[in-house]
This record gives structure tokens, sequence and C-alpha cells, in this order.
């Protein structure tokens, strides 16, 4: 069928029916015994472009308004109808990457992090482990999946916080999206070197911990089921969230406050007239955590991941060398103003305890063969820091050994 | 919960609410918005399509609202309503971290809305109830976001023309906010979202504080902000389009125009007037600004004129201007409403400013009093009170003449009410500033004052009269034009009641003189000014219509009151004085009125005799009379008096009588003074002014008789106990002995020790036959004459006791000479009587006095009226028969050697006419 064929067939649709058919009429140009031909992933485009995203008209210029939110959420609907229905997990993956691979459209990029965030929000595994291919395939730090992870995250940290129980099952339906998505957080947070640390919210650290917790393989699972590419595609890296992790717990002592979190202050509110006083308040299940004795949480779980981590055969790839190294300066820069201000760095509880931590983290994850990339750099790096017996200890026994 | 099996789709909810959309009406929008606000909560990232559509059921309620009778249903029961109201809450009650998404997505509807219904009168529009849950959506989001996105928000809003009303309103929980950012935008635009803010008092603050910043910040001495400079004329373009603006603007001008301020302007001003934006701005727009803003500029204005030319030029103009739009009834000045809310200020100017300003504010105020009637008559009774200088007055009749003749006349039937109102408000500002001033003495009174009085402090009142005067002053000179109608005579005319009542209450004020306060001040000059005051004006009736009764009597009294109190006055010369101007106001009200007459000499002669009697001299009537407790001493008392002369008084009864004749060894008992025993003399300073005032009292033709006519009767009736025996003839000589003897003794002890009395009816005699009525007064002296001298017919000759009697002898018959009540032998019984001995003197008046007497009553009818007018007694046709004048004879040509010298008077021409 030729191109202006299958237009014409689909130019007999309204949008929404329109873009269901041209999903049908991709998956037939592009799923085959062998890789697409450069004019069929032509076609696919324009049909993409045309008649689901609708950024083109019929003469193939860009159309100014695109769709309208409502519209959009419609597009939303029938790509996840569309995923869910599908059978092959390749087909599946194919398509979403050929709809949203190429991603230079801010447009599109906002449709997908919808489309995430509104997977999340359902619980749809098909969609999610599509979104999870994608995050992959993108690379977890690239700045168009740290946007589709912020606003997943400001859709379900910031403005619906009343969704925590189903979240903590994401972990088990759509373990390497959340595997990719807790990669893509620990970019976001505790990074930047000068000025105050942006950390994260607690209830994101609530989630993390208690996905990372429950479920040691979590972290592994997206590198233990590697996923289902189209043909031809080369698969990307896929990088654990652990280094990220190590990174949050060890630096969490120097930021947080051992002080127990005040309650949030009523959030201040005019007065409307004939508004009801509805007192809502959500009832906690449990007494929630203070935030450092999450990271020492987190801490734990992470150690155990790590344990997990190890594999029978081949090299390791669970942690970056590094990644791990990276974390030094932060600590350094610390213990600077430490000393700026006077303080004997044996004393400071904080200090001590984040090098505890980074001491223990480079144990387990060293003895059980996690690390991967230049040890004896991370070693020698990690000599730099301040004192610490563990920390001592651990380098020492681990010179010797190389 | 959603339940990760189900593969098929997202959510139920989700399809229905794409479905329900797509649909595009809004039948089910209740249901739609319902499930839409569940997906909010559960689908955050569809807030997008969730948000687009509650956009458009907002839309569609705003149509629905807006014309309900289109859409043929119920208001209550339409489902965009009905989903609207269920937004509202629920969109405000999102959160901290929804409001960056929900107040731009507000901000955009409003916009889109005020947009669409552009051609909608912004009332209209505002007050619907979608466009009301709205603003509060927004307003409530807007104060949860941080201040960037805040005023990302507002500019957002400030670009669309269309909704500054929206502005306005949302505004308001941001005033500080949105008033510096409104006046970047053009006047027109800064307006429109200024005068919708403005409705909300609270950010008028703000929009004032925007404004002065902006103002402050144009004449900072910065030379590279020229640019700036152009904010000033800007500024003046915007006041003149917004009310708001301008009320802002000059809100405390005096704080913000200092004096640095404005030396900093009047630089700036010179090197930019010829600039090209400055242009709107020259001195006729200024000058409209003026005519809307209030009277603290016009000060400003004034202040500055005095230095400034060209201040000076726009007041000038701003003058004109004024007096010109006054013209028209229809227009308020804004300017002129405030100069009358403030007009305290503005007077208080009229009276301490210098000239310029003065003359200005009278012309200011003159407009002011043409528009405002009430502001008309208490600036009358303002400047009645508090001016001091004859500049002020002058201004005063400035202001009354200038109002008067801005008056148009209109032709109507009620003429007379017309041309009558200014008068009738001069009347009631006179009115208002003497109830006043007496007030503000009253209450001065009770507080201390800090310093020592000035030298030259007067009472209010005492200020008020001077003003009063001075103004009647230049009335009656007829040498002020302006003054030609009496005005002001004729509002003190009708205010005599008040002014006649002021008088009276000061004239009558007894206040102990607490110093440090106002009451130091002497009641007498404030007197000495009201008298004045009655004294300038007219109460004949000739120029106006005569006073009434009841002003009658009230000024009259007042002026009695004021007499007496004169006749207190140490100084000699306003004694006389304030007792020639009470005279001269009896004689004036009395002239006209007999009622008045009749009143004044009735206070006169009671107040004379009774309450003030002690400046007459006078004694009490009856010594141990109740009225006129004495201080009796013990030696005084009888009891006590006996006890001095030992065992001899010890005997029954002794204690009601005394035996003492003198103290052995100090020789006889002595007599008690000099002064005949309590008789006080007639001729006294304060009897003659009393006899002055009574005079003239009865001034003209027939007064004098028909005065001293009731004078006469009034002596009768003060002097009298009770009203029998009062009638003119004398019964027989025995009747007195056994019947009125007491009475008798009573009167002449009461005429006798009242030295007005005597004067008085010295005074009455000369007009005759006014003492005839006095006859029961004459006859209870002649009746104790003669059995008092028969009484002393054995005693010692030289006894005080009969000096007295011989003295009250001499002005019983001189008093009835001078009244003809005596005809020619009789009347020279007074030259006769000191030289004859009591027996003689017994036999003389009872033969020739008494007898006469009763055979002639004493009656008007023997008086006949001459063709002058005057009543006489003609002495050819009234010879008394020679029964009553025999014994005169006899006893004359007994002591012929003495009294031969009056034989011939007395009796040969009576012989050569007989």
């Amino acid at each position: 069928m030729s191109l202006s064929d299958l237009k014409h067939s689909l130019r007999k649709y309204e949008f929404p029916a329109c873009a269901k058919e041209a999903l049908y009429k991709i998956e037939q140009l592009l799923i085959g015994r062998s890789a697409p031909s450069s004019k069929q992933l032509d076609i696919s485009m324009d049909i993409t472009s045309e008649f689901i995203f609708c950024e083109t008209d019929r003469r193939g210029n860009r159309r100014g308004s695109g769709l309208n939110p409502l519209q959009e959420l419609q597009l939303i609907d029938i790509i996840s109808e569309y995923l869910s229905a599908c059978s092959n997990e390749t087909t599946k993956n194919t398509i979403f990457l050929s709809l949203f691979g190429s991603m230079d459209s801010q447009r599109k990029l906002k449709i997908l992090s919808i489309l995430a965030s509104m997977a999340v929000s359902a619980c749809c595994t098909p969609v999610l482990s599509a979104v999870g291919v994608w995050l992959q395939q993108m690379g977890c730090s690239s700045p168009q999946s740290l946007q589709l992870v912020e606003s997943v995250i400001q859709d379900h940290f910031y403005l619906n916080t009343s969704n925590q129980n189903s979240l903590k099952t994401l972990a088990t339906c759509a373990p390497e999206f959340v595997s990719n998505f807790i990669t893509a957080v620990t970019e976001l947070y505790m990074h930047d070197l000068q000025g105050v640390k942006k950390m994260p919210p607690k209830n994101l650290l609530e989630i993390i911990t208690s996905w990372v917790y429950s479920n040691p393989t979590l972290c592994m699972s997206a590198q233990l089921n590697p996923a289902a590419l189209p043909v031809g595609a080369i698969p990307m890296a896929v990088v654990t969230p652990l280094a990220g992790l190590i990174h949050w717990c060890s630096i969490a002592p120097l930021h947080v406050e051992e002080t127990i979190d005040v309650e949030e202050p009523a959030p201040k509110k005019i007065k409307i007239e004939g508004e009801k006083q509805t007192v809502v308040k959500s009832v906690p299940l449990s007494k929630p955590l203070p935030t450092s004795d999450l990271y020492t949480k987190l801490h734990l779980a992470v150690l155990h991941s790590l344990r997990v981590g190890q594999r029978t055969h081949g090299p390791p790839t669970a942690v970056n060398a590094q990644q791990l190294a990276a974390l030094i300066p932060l600590v350094q820069l610390y213990s600077h103003q430490l000393i700026k201000r006077g303080i004997k760095l044996q004393n400071d509880i904080k200090l001590q305890d984040c090098l505890d931590r980074i001491g223990q983290a480079i144990q387990v994850a060293l003895a059980n063969g996690c690390v991967y990339g230049n040890i004896s750099n991370l070693l020698s790096a990690l000599d730099t820091l301040p004192e610490n017996r563990l920390l001592k200890m651990i380098i020492k026994k681990h010179q010797q050994s190389i | 919960m959603n339940n990760p099996t189900k593969t098929s789709s997202l959510s139920s909810d989700l399809n229905n609410f794409i479905y329900g959309v797509s649909r595009r009406n809004f039948q089910n929008a209740a249901e739609l918005t319902k499930i839409g606000i569940s997906l909010l909560k559960t689908f955050p990232a569809a807030r997008d399509a969730v948000l687009e559509y509650f956009a458009m059921v907002f839309h569609d309620s705003v149509n629905v609202a807006i014309n309900p009778a289109d859409y043929e249903v119920d208001p209550n029961s339409n489902a965009s309503l009905e989903a609207v109201s269920m937004i509202g809450p629920e969109l405000c009650g999102l959160g901290e971290s929804w409001a960056p998404f929900i107040a731009p997505w507000c901000i955009k509807l409003i916009m889109d809305i005020a947009t669409d219904k552009a051609n909608l009168p912004n009332a209209t529009l505002q007050s619907i109830d979608p466009v009301r849950v709205l603003l509060d959506i927004t307003t409530q989001n807007l104060m949860l976001l941080n201040s960037d996105e805040r005023a990302k928000c507002i500019d957002m809003m400030l670009g669309c023309r269309a909704c500054s009303w929206a502005v306005g309103w949302v505004g308001r929980a941001e005033p500080e906010l949105v008033a510096p950012r409104a006046l970047a935008l053009g006047a027109d635009a800064a307006r429109a979202v200024l005068a919708h803010l403005a409705n909300h008092p609270p950010a008028l603050l703000h929009v004032r504080a925007a404004l002065v910043d902006l103002f402050q910040d144009a004449i900072k001495e910065d030379p590279k902000s020229d640019k700036k400079r152009d904010v000033i004329p800007y500024l003046l373009n915007l006041a003149s389009k917004s009310d708001i603006v301008l009320k802002a603007l000059i809100q405390d001008i005096e704080n913000t125009l200092t004096d640095t301020v404005m030396d900093r302007l009047s630089a700036i001003c010179a090197m930019h007037r010829h600039s090209g934006s400055w242009e709107g701005v020259g001195p006729a727009s200024l000058v409209t600004l003026l005519l809307r803003s209030d009277v603290h500029c016009f000060l400003l204005l004034l202040k500055h004129a005095q230095k400034n030319v060209f201040c000076r030029q726009l007041l000038e103009y701003l003058l004109q201007k004024l007096e010109n739009e006054v013209m028209y009834p229809d227009r308020t000045v804004p300017l002129l409403i405030s100069a009358g809310e403030e007009i305290n200020i503005v007077r208080e100017k009229l009276l301490v400013g210098n000239q310029l300003e003065q003359y200005s504010i009278a012309r200011i105020l003159i407009l002011v009093c043409y528009n405002q009637p009430s502001e008309f008559i208490s600036t009358i009774a303002y400047l009645l009170q508090y001016s001091r200088t004859d500049t002020t007055l002058a201004l005063l009749v400035r202001i009354i003449s200038g109002t008067i003749t801005m008056h148009t006349p209109n032709d109507s039937a009620d003429i007379n009410m017309d041309t009558e109102r200014y008068q009738n408000f001069i009347k009631t500002g006179v009115e208002y500033a003497l109830r006043d001033s007496m007030l503000a003495d009253e209450q001065i009174k009770k507080y201390f004052i800090v310093d020592e009085l000035a030298g030259d402090q007067k009472t209010y009142m005492h200020y008020y009269s001077l003003n009063v005067i001075k103004l009647l002053r230049w009335e009656n000179s007829n040498r002020v034009s302006a003054l030609r109608t009496r005005s002001i005579c004729r509002a003190v005319e009708a205010n005599l009641y008040r002014i006649g009542g002021a008088l009276q209450r000061y004239a009558s004020l007894l206040q102990p003189r607490a110093s440090s306060t106002m009451a130091v001040l002497p009641e007498m000059p404030t007197c000495h000014a009201l008298a004045q005051i009655l004294d300038r004006v007219d109460m004949s009736g000739t120029k106006s219509p005569p006073p009434s009764v009841e002003v009658i009597l009230k000024v009259v009294q007042a002026v009695v009151k004021y007499f007496f109190r004169c006749l207190h006055e140490e100084d000699i010369f306003e004694k006389i004085c304030g007792v020639q101007t009470a005279s001269r106001l009896l004689r004036k009200l009395c002239l006209h009125s007999k009622l008045a007459r009749a009143v004044a000499l009735r206070d006169l002669l009671e107040t004379a005799m009774f309450r003030e009697d002690k400046i007459f001299g006078s004694k009490a009537v009856i010594p141990n009379l109740l009225a006129t407790p004495k201080e009796w001493s013990n030696d005084d008392l009888l009891m006590y008096m006996n006890q001095k002369h030992g065992p001899i008084t010890q005997l029954t009864q002794s204690h009601t009588s005394v035996f003492h004749a003198g103290i052995i060894g100090t020789g006889v008992r002595k007599q008690s003074g000099q002064d005949l025993d309590g008789i006080p003399p007639i001729l006294t300073t304060n009897n003659e002014l009393l006899m002055g005032a009574l005079m003239s009292c009865m001034d003209g033709n027939s007064g004098v008789v028909e005065g001293a006519t009731s004078v006469s009767l009034l002596l009768v009736e003060l002097v009298s106990p009770d009203v029998m025996y009062n009638g003119l003839p004398w019964p027989d000589e025995d009747f007195t002995k056994q019947v009125s003897i007491e009475r008798e003794l009573y009167m002449r002890g009461a005429v006798e020790r009242c030295a007005v009395a005597r004067a008085a009816l010295r005074r009455v005699a000369l007009a005759r036959p006014a003492l005839c009525l006095s006859s029961a007064l004459l006859r209870a002296s002649a009746a104790t004459l003669l059995h008092r001298l028969r009484a002393h017919l054995d005693r010692h000759t030289q006894s005080p006791e009969l000096s007295r009697e011989l003295s009250a002898l001499t002005e019983l018959l001189s008093t009835m000479t001078l009244g003809q009540l005596l005809p020619h032998p009789l009347s020279h019984m007074l030259e006769l009587a000191p030289e004859l001995t009591a027996s003689e003197l017994v036999q003389v008046l009872r033969d020739c006095l008494w007898n006469y007497t009763r055979d002639h009553v004493p009656s008007p009818a023997l008086f006949t009226c001459d063709s002058t007018g005057l009543h006489w007694r003609d002495p050819s046709t009234c010879k008394p028969p020679t029964v009553y004048t025999d014994t005169l004879r006899i006893i004359l040509q007994k002591k012929i050697a003495t009294l031969g010298h009056m034989y011939p008077i007395m009796f040969l021409n009576l012989e050569k006419d007989s």
C-alpha cells in the first residue's frame, strides 16, 4: 500500500478514530521478520505526525495548535488501550519507541509524561513497562528522562498525595519501570555542589524506601530482565539505581536534621462563602518514620540489594566505581566547612555517620563484587576522605587484595 | 485502589469522561464535573484536560447566568451552574502544590471570559455567580503562590484590556503587587484597573503608596533619569482620567509636596515644560484637575502663590473658573464640596492668613456659601464670633454681599420668600453666633488656663458684640454700599429676644472670680457691648416691623437688669455711660409701647425698693420684720438689758419693759446717730439716676402724666400692706385713730425709710394729677403726724423724735403743695411749720390739712386739662373756704411778730380776690 492510499484510507476517520487506525497501520508497517526499511520508517513517521499527534496537516505543513488537552487525553486513552491490548512485548516496544523515540518535540514529551503519569495512577503494567524501556533507551539521566520523571513526581508526590498505597504496589507491577525511575530520581536530588541541596520530598523517599526495602531484587530487575527491543535496535546499558541510592544514603546524614519533622502547618486559605469546613485528615496507618530514620532504612535496603546484585557469572554490573567516587567531593566540601568553623572532624557525628555509611556500602559492594570500573582509583579517592576507622580498615583491606 | 489486572483501559472514569466530553453538550455537566474532580485527584496528569473542560463549563455557565431566559431553565437547576458550584470549593481547596496550575488557568479563563463578554457592562459580569466563583478561586490560589509566580500571573492579567475589572478584584488580595504594575500601563488601562482596585478600601493605601513612589522616583536628582521626568505629566494625565488616582495623589498632599519637593519640582518643570509629553498638562488641564481636587490642594496652592508667579496665575485662573462653574447649578465641583466639608480649616485660614489668602478664601467661601446655605449661616456665625480685626469683618461683609449678589432672584409668585431667604440666613447666622459665644463662655469658664490671661482678653460674647456693633456702625453710617440693605440691622432686630436674653443673663451673672479661668473676666464690658447693640438697632418700628410684645418684655427686663448692674459700677464714667444707655433704651422702648412702660416702671421701682434698696441708702421698711432680719446683739435684747440693771428690775412682768434712761456716770443715753434716725437722703447720685431712668420711661406728650400715674399707683401697691383703704378719700380723723393707725404707721415707715419712694413721690407730685392716686400714702403720713405730734406735746421740743416728725411734716407738706393738693393759702403751711409749736401744728394739721383734704377728695377730677395738655388746678377757682384757713389765720395773727411777713402773702391777696 502506498503512502497516499494509506493516508486516504485514514482520512475517512475523525480524530480519535483515525489515531486508533493509524496505530494499527504503523504496526503493520513496522512489525515484520526483519527490520523495517527506511521508507517504511518514513511512512510511519508521516502517519504518526499527521494522524496520531496531529502535528502536521495533509500537506505536511506544521499545524500550529496541535491537540488540545482534551484531545490529548483521548489520544492517551487510545495509546494506552492499544498498548494494553498488544500481546507481543516486542511489538509493543517497537510501536512505543517509534511513537516517542525521537524526542525532539516537547509536545510529544508532554503527552508521554501524561501517559506515564496516568499509567502510574492506574498501575497499568503494559504501559509502564514500555515507559521503562523508553527510559532505558533514552538513558535515565538524559534531559528527556529527567523531565518525564519530574512530571511524574510532580503529579504523584506533590499534586496527588493520597495514593501512597497504590504506588507501593508499582514495584511488583512494573519493576523495570520502577528501577529506571529510581535511577532517574537519584539524578534529580542531592547533586548540586554549591548552595542548598535539593532534597527529595518525604513521601517520595518513603515510597522509594518501601520499594527497595520490600523488594531487594528491584534495583537489579532492569538488568535481570533485558528489554524486548525492536529488531535491529541497539540496547542501551542499564544503570542500576544502587550507586545513586548509596549517594543519597551517605550524604543524607549531612543534610537531614535529626529533629523530628514538625507537623506541616495547615495551608493558608481564604474562606469562601458557603463553603463547609470539611476537615480532611489523612489518617496515618502507622506512625510515619522521621526522615533520618527513613534514610537509615533505605541504607539497609540498599545494602541488601547489593548482596542480591552479586552476579553468578560475568563481570559485575551493579555499581559503577566512578559514580561512587563522585560523592567524595561533596563530603570533602562539607568537612572543609567544618574546619573553617573550627570543629574537629572526629567529633562531628554527622560527618562520621556519613563516612560510616560510605564505608559500609563500599565494603558490601566490594565484598559482593558488584563494583565495576576503576576500583583502585576509587580506593585512593576514598583515602582522601577525613579520618574514619571503619573506612580506613576497608581501604586497607581492599588495597591489599588488588 | 485501581485494579492492576484491568488492562483494557486506564480507568472507567477516564473513559466516561472522555466520552462525555466529546459529546460537547452540557446536559450532564454536573456528572462529568464530578468525574473530572475525581480524575484530578486520581489522575493528576489529566489536569490539563479536566481544567479545559471546566473552562468550557464556566463559559457555558456564564452564558446561562447572563441570559437565563434564553435557556428557559431554572437557573438553580442548570447543570453548568451546578457544576460551577461544585468546582468552586474543589479548586479552592486543592492546596499549595496545585496553585501554580490553577492560578494561571483561572487567569486565562477570566481573560477569555472578559474578552468574550467585553460588550457587557462590567458590573453585570462581575455580579454573576460563575464569575464570582472564578474570582474566588483565583484569589485563593494567588494567595498560595510565591511572590514571583504571583507577579507573573498579575502581569498576565494586566496584559488584557478587557479584564481590568478582574485585576481590580483579584488585586484586592495583593494590592501592593497590583498597584505599581498597573501604573506601568498606559493611562487608560491603569485607570480602569485602579478604579476597580479602589473599590476595596485597604487597596487604596497601596495605590497611593505606588503613586507616591512613582512620583518620588520621578523627581529624584539623577542626571540619567531624564526619561523618568515624563512620569509627572503621565501622573497628571492619569489623575485627570481617574478619580482614584487623583484621590490618592491629593491625600495628605502637604506631606507629598513639601517645600523641598516643590523647589525640586519647579526646577524640573522649568527644564522639561516644553518637551512633548508635557504638552497635555498646561494651566487649563491643571485647573480642571484642581477643580476636582480638595481644599488642601487649594490651600497649598495659596501658600505657594505667595512666592510663585505661576501659582498666582493658576490661582486666579482657578477662581475664575470656579466662579464660572457655579453658574451651572447642575454641576458639582468637588473642590467646593471639599471646601464645604472642611470649612473649618478654610475659615481659620481666613482669619490668620495673609492678604492674598484672605481674599482668595473669601472668594471661595462666597461660592461655597452660595451652594450650601447652611455653610453661609455657619460662616457668618463663625466670623462674627472670631473676627478680631476690621479686615476680617470687612471680609464678612464681602462674603455676605457676594453671596447675595450671586443669587439670581427667581420671578415667581413667592418673590418675597425668595428675597427674604438670604436675610433669614443672616438672621440665623447672627443667632447661632450669639448662641455659640454664650456657650463658649459657659464652657470655657470651667477650664483652667495655663498662662495668665492676656491683658486684652475679652469674653466671647464681648468679641461677638464688638463685631456686631462695628457692623451696625458701618451700616448706620450709610457709607458702605454693600450694607445698604440694613441686613445686619434687620438680622439683629430679628434676634432682639435672644440678645435681650443674653444681656439679662450677663447682667445678672454673679460668679466667683476664680483665678486662672476665664471667669476672672468681668461681665460688665460684655453687658455694655450688648447694650450698645440694642442701642444701635431700631426698635421703634419705623424702619422695620415693630418687635413683638414678648421681645419688648424681654428687652425691657434685660435693660432694667443692666441699669441696676450699672449702678454698681465703680468707675463713674462707665456708670454714667451705662445708665445713659439704659435710659436711652428705656425711652426708645417705652415711647411706642405702653406695655413696655408699665413693665419698665414696675420693674425699676420694685427692684429699687426691694432688691437693690441698699445702693439707694434705703433702710429696711420695718426694722424687725422677718424680711429684713437684723443682726441682734445681746446688748439690744430686752432680757440682757434688764439684767444689767440688777435687782431693781426683778419685778413681775419686768422682762417686758425696761427702765433705762442712762447709765450713771456716763450721762444720758446717747442719741443713735445724726442721720435723722434712719431717714435716708433723697438727693443721691443713684437716686437721681433712677429717677432719670423712670422719667425716660415716660417720655412724650402725655407720657409723663400717664407714667407718673402708674408710678403713683405702683407706689401704693408696693408700700401698702393690703388692698383695703387704698382709695382716694380721706376718712374722719377719728376713724384712723380707731381703725387704721397701725397700717398708717407701717406705710409711713415704709415710705420714709425708702429714699426711692420718697423721690418718686416728688416726681409724681410734679406730674399733676398723678399724686392723687398716692392719696393713701399721704393720708398715712398725715394721720401718723397728727397723732405723733399730739403725743409730743409735752416733750422737749428738741428731741430727735420731734425733729424727725418735723422733717416728715415738711416733706408731706412740700409734696402735697407740689401736687397742688393744698391750694393757695394752705400751701404756705410749709413755710410756717418750723415756727410752730407742736400743739399749733396739731391744730393746723387737723383743721387745715386733714379736714380740707377730707372734704375735698384728692382726685384727678379736681384738675382740668388746658389747651396745652397740661393738668392743673386753677388757684382762682379752688380757693378753700375760710373754715379751713381760719385756724391758720389765727395762729399767724398770734405769731405776727415772727411770721408777719407771711400774712400778706397768704391772706391779703385772698381778701382782694374775694
